[in-house]
C-alpha cells in the first residue's frame, strides 16, 4: 500500500477467528466504530478485508471486528484506518439494485454511482421527531387483519420455529405490500439461506406494482449478508439497509418499507462476535448487550413527521421457546406481534398463526373500532374455551361435554379452519389463486361464524377461502363431487 | 424453559384424572353385573309373555283388547326418551338423543301432537339445550329401576290410551342385545299390535309359538285372561327398556372409561417425556452459563 503516505495505517496484531487487532500510533488511535481497511495481496491472491473498531485495548491496539471473511489475512498486515463509520451509498439510484452491507451492488450490474453516503452507525430521531400517527394498515391476510392489525408506520414481528414459514408470510406480505404500495421498499436479507434471497429477487421482478407494468423491484433495494457472510457482516447488514430506508424516509418523505429476514440472525451475530471479543455471556450464552444493540437498531425503525417506514421482521424462535432472550428482547419493540405455532402448521393450516399468542397494540376499540374489536375477541374467547377443553377432549372424547361446550367446539373447529387462506406466492402449492380479503368482509364473516350461522356447513369447506361465502361455494362443490 | 412448572401441574392433574377413571370403570363393572342378571331375567319373562300375546290375537278369536287395536289416525303422540342421570358414559347418551330426535321432528312434521317424556338428567339438559318444551321429566330412575315404578308409569299411559288421550307411545332406549353389542333403537310400545314388527326378540317369539301352535283353553274365559295378560305384557316390555337402557349405561360408562383411562396413560406419558426434556434443558442452560461465564472471567 504505497499510496497511502498521508493517512493513518497500522499493523494487524492478532487474528482471532472473525475478529482481528491492530496497534497504531499512539496519538492516532481509530475511534470506536471507524472502518478500518485492507487492501493487500498474499502470494498472489487480493486480500481485501473491512473492519469495524469495537475496543481499545491499551498500547495503541484496538480490537476490530471484521465485515468480511478473514481467510489469508497475517500478523503485519497494512490496515488503513478510514477515519469514519462504514458509509453506504443512498439515494434513488439504489433502487431495483441488490447490494452486501459494504453497499457494493453484487447483482453484476456495474458500480452505482449515488451524490451520498450515509454512515450506517446513526442515531435514533429525537422524541420530537417522532410522528404520533395511528392508522390500521390493511393486508388482505383475514386472520392478520382481524386479529394482529398492522398499523402504518410501525413495526411487526413474525416470530416462529424452524420451518414455519416465516418467510413465506415475510415473501407473501412483500407481494401485497409491495404491489398496492407507491413508495419504496427496502429488504435486508440477515442470515438467511441466500437460495431465498435469489428467490425472492427473481419474484420481486416479476411482481408488478398494482395495474402498471413496472414490477416492484424498480421501486425496492435488497441488501444482503446471507448465512454464509462472517457474523460481523451479518450482524452489520441490517444496519447498511435500515441507513438506505432511512434516506427515503427523511429525503423524499414518503412511506417506506422496510422488510428484514431475519432480526434472530442479528442477535446471533451479534453473540458470535461477543464472544469473539471477550465479553462475559449471560444468560442462555447471549451477549450481554442484547438488549442494546437491537435498541439501537429497532429504535431507528420508526416513522418521524417527515415521513414514515413500516417495517415487518421475521423472528426466528429457536426450538420453539419464545422465552429465549433473543426473541423476547425482539418482542417488546414491536406493535403487532404474530406468532406461528406448530401444532398449527401440523394441522396443515396455513399461516400457522396462532390467533391467541399472537396480538397488537392497536387491536383496541380506540384504533379499529368496537365491532372490529367486539368479533376479535369473540373469535379469541371461542378459541380459549376450545383450547381449554382440550385435555378433557382428548381423556374423555367429545361426548361428555356440555352442550354450550360442544357449541364452542364445533364453531372454534370451523373458525380455525377458516384462518387458513390461500396466498398469492403458494399459487404453485395449493393449486389456488390467492386470496385478497377486504377487511370489512373478514369482520362480516367472522360475526357470522361466531353467531353460528355457518354452523351447517362441513370443516372442510373452510379450508383455504377467502370470505366466508366462498367457503359455502366450496362446501357446495364438495358435495357435487362426493 | 420455564414451562416445567407448568408442566408437573399438568401432570398431576391428568393423573387425578386417570385415578377418577379408573375407579369409574371398575364400579361400572360391578354395576354392569348386577344390571345384567335383571336385564336377562327380564328378558325371559318378557319373551314369553309377548308369545302368549301374540298366540292369543293370532288365535282368531271373536274379540280383542283396546291394546291391540291400532287407530286411524294417531294423532295423540308420546316420546319417551330413556337417557341416564350421570355422565361420563360415552356416547350413551348421545346415541339415543339422535334416534329420538329425529323421530320426534317426523311426528311433528306429519302434523301429530307430540308429548315429550324424559328419563334422565343429561336428555333433559340436552333438550333443554335444543329450546324443547318437554311435558314429563323424570331424574328418580336410576341404575336399578324398580318395577314399582315403572308400574305407575305404565298404568298411566294405559289409561291415557284407553281413554283415547293418547293413540301411540315410541320409547327410545338403548337395546341391550349382548355384552358386546348394544344399540340404541326407538320402538313403538302402543299400540301393542305393532309390537312384533321391529323388535326381533318378538318375532322369534312369534315363530316359536307359530312352530308349537298350541291349542289353548281357556278358563274362566279368553276375554278375562286379556284384560290381564295384555297390560301386563305392556308393563313388562316398557320395564324390559328401562333395564335394558340401565345395562347399556353401565357398559358405555366402562369402555368411555377404560378409554378414558388409556388416553390419560398416554398423556401422562407425553407429559413426563416433556417435563423431563424442559428440565434437563434448564439444567443444560444453567451449566453452560456458569461454564461459559467462568471461562470469560479467566
Amino acid at each position: 500500500m504505497a499510496t497511502v503516505t498521508e493517512q493513518n495505517v497500522g499493523q494487524v496484531t492478532q487474528i482471532i477467528g472473525s475478529t482481528f487487532d491492530a496497534e497504531f500510533p499512539e496519538d492516532k488511535l481509530p475511534e470506536i466504530y471507524n472502518a478500518l481497511k485492507i487492501d493487500t495481496e498474499v502470494k498472489g491472491v487480493p486480500v481485501k478485508v473491512t473492519g469495524e473498531v469495537q475496543q481499545h485495548l491499551g498500547g495503541g491496539r484496538v480490537r476490530c471486528v471484521a465485515l468480511g471473511s478473514t481467510d489469508g489475512m497475517v500478523r503485519g498486515m497494512d490496515v488503513l484506518d478510514t477515519g469514519a463509520p462504514l458509509s453506504v451509498p443512498v439515494g434513488k439510484e439504489t433502487l431495483g439494485r441488490v447490494f452486501n452491507l459494504l453497499g457494493d451492488p453484487v447483482d453484476g450490474r456495474g458500480p452505482v454511482e449515488t451524490d451520498e453516503s450515509w454512515p450506517i452507525h446513526r442515531h435514533a430521531p429525537p422524541l420530537e421527531e417522532l410522528s404520533s400517527k395511528t392508522e390500521i394498515f390493511e393486508t388482505g391476510i383475514k386472520v392478520v387483519d382481524l386479529l394482529t392489525p398492522f398499523v402504518r408506520g410501525g413495526k411487526a414481528g413474525l416470530f416462529g420455529g424452524a420451518g414455519l414459514g416465516k418467510t413465506v408470510i415475510l415473501t407473501e406480505l412483500i407481494a401485497r405490500i409491495a404491489s398496492a404500495h407507491g413508495g419504496y421498499s427496502v429488504f435486508a436479507g440477515v442470515g438467511e439461506r441466500t437460495r431465498e434471497g435469489n428467490d425472492l429477487w427473481l419474484e420481486m421482478q416479476e411482481t408488478k406494482i398494482g395495474q402498471s407494468d413496472r414490477s416492484v423491484i424498480e421501486q425496492t433495494c435488497m441488501v444482503f449478508g446471507q448465512m454464509n457472510e462472517p457474523p460481523g457482516a451479518r450482524l452489520r447488514v441490517a444496519l447498511s439497509a435500515l441507513t438506505m430506508a432511512e434516506w427515503f424516509r427523511d429525503t423524499t418523505g414518503t412511506d417506506t418499507l422496510l422488510f428484514i429476514d431475519n432480526i434472530f440472525r442479528f442477535s446471533q451475530a451479534g453473540s458470535e462476535v461477543s464472544a469473539l471479543l471477550g465479553r462475559m455471556p449471560s444468560a442462555v450464552g447471549y451477549q450481554p448487550t442484547l438488549g442494546t444493540e437491537l435498541g439501537e437498531l429497532q429504535e431507528r425503525i420508526t416513522s418521524t413527521k417527515r415521513g414514515a417506514i413500516t417495517s415487518v421482521q421475521a423472528v426466528y424462535v429457536p426450538a420453539d421457546d419464545p422465552t429465549d432472550p433473543a426473541p423476547a428482547t425482539a418482542f417488546a419493540h414491536l406493535d403487532a406481534f404474530i406468532y406461528l405455532e406448530r401444532s398449527i402448521s401440523e394441522k396443515g393450516i396455513y399461516p400457522a398463526i396462532d390467533p391467541l399468542a399472537s396480538s397488537s397494540r392497536v387491536l383496541d376499540p380506540q384504533y379499529v373500532g368496537d365491532r372490529h374489536y367486539a368479533v376479535a375477541r369473540q373469535v379469541q374467547q371461542i378459541l380459549q374455551r376450545y383450547r381449554e377443553l382440550q385435555d378433557i377432549i382428548a381423556i374423555l372424547g367429545v361426548d361428555e361435554l356440555s352442550e354450550d361446550d360442544k357449541q364452542v367446539v364445533h364453531r372454534a373447529r370451523r373458525i380455525e379452519r377458516f384462518l387458513s387462506q390461500p396466498f398469492l406466492v403458494a399459487e404453485a402449492f395449493l393449486g389456488k389463486p390467492g386470496k385478497i380479503t377486504p377487511l370489512e368482509e373478514t369482520i362480516q364473516s367472522f360475526e357470522e361464524l361466531c353467531s353460528g350461522k355457518w354452523d351447517h356447513l362441513p370443516e372442510a369447506a373452510f379450508m383455504y377461502v377467502g370470505g366466508v361465502e366462498e367457503a359455502a361455494a366450496q362446501a357446495k362443490q364438495m358435495a357435487e363431487e362426493a | 424453559m420455564a414451562n416445567a412448572r407448568a408442566i408437573v401441574k399438568r401432570l398431576k392433574a391428568v393423573k387425578n384424572v386417570r385415578k377418577i377413571t379408573r375407579t369409574m370403570e371398575l364400579i361400572a363393572t360391578a354395576r354392569f353385573k348386577k344390571a345384567m342378571d335383571r336385564a336377562t331375567e327380564a328378558a325371559a319373562y318378557t319373551r314369553k309373555i309377548a308369545e302368549i300375546v301374540s298366540d292369543l290375537s293370532g288365535a282368531a278369536l271373536s274379540f280383542s283388547h283396546p291394546l291391540l287395536e291400532p287407530r286411524e289416525t294417531q294423532q295423540k303422540c308420546a316420546v319417551l326418551v330413556l337417557t341416564s342421570n350421570r355422565g361420563l358414559c360415552g356416547g350413551y347418551n348421545g346415541g339415543v338423543l339422535r334416534r329420538a330426535i329425529p323421530r320426534i321432528k317426523q311426528l311433528r312434521d306429519e302434523g301429530r301432537d307430540v308429548t315429550l317424556e324424559v328419563s334422565g338428567k343429561r336428555g333433559l339438559a340436552f333438550l333443554k339445550f335444543q329450546g324443547e318444551a318437554m311435558d314429563q321429566e323424570f331424574t328418580h330412575f336410576e341404575d336399578k329401576p324398580t318395577f314399582d315404578d315403572v308400574d305407575e308409569l305404565a298404568s298411566r299411559y294405559i289409561e291415557a290410551y284407553i281413554a283415547g288421550d293418547l293413540d301411540r307411545l315410541d320409547v327410545a332406549y338403548t337395546r341391550f342385545e349382548s355384552s358386546s353389542k348394544q344399540s340404541a333403537t326407538i320402538e313403538t310400545l302402543l299400540p301393542i299390535g305393532s309390537l312384533g314388527d321391529d323388535e326381533p326378540g318378538g318375532d322369534e317369539g312369534l315363530e316359536a309359538a307359530q312352530g308349537s301352535s298350541v291349542d289353548y283353553e281357556f278358563l274362566p274365559s279368553a276375554g278375562e285372561i286379556l284384560e290381564e295378560i295384555v297390560p301386563a305384557s305392556f308393563k313388562a316390555r316398557l320395564f324390559k327398556s328401562f333395564l335394558d337402557a340401565a345395562v347399556s349405561e353401565q357398559i358405555f360408562r366402562m369402555v368411555a372409561m377404560k378409554g378414558a383411562t388409556e388416553n390419560a396413560g398416554e398423556m401422562i406419558d407425553t407429559l413426563s417425556m416433556q417435563y423431563n426434556r424442559a428440565r434437563q434443558a434448564q439444567i443444560t442452560s444453567e451449566l453452560s452459563e456458569i461454564i461459559g461465564g467462568a471461562a470469560a472471567l479467566e
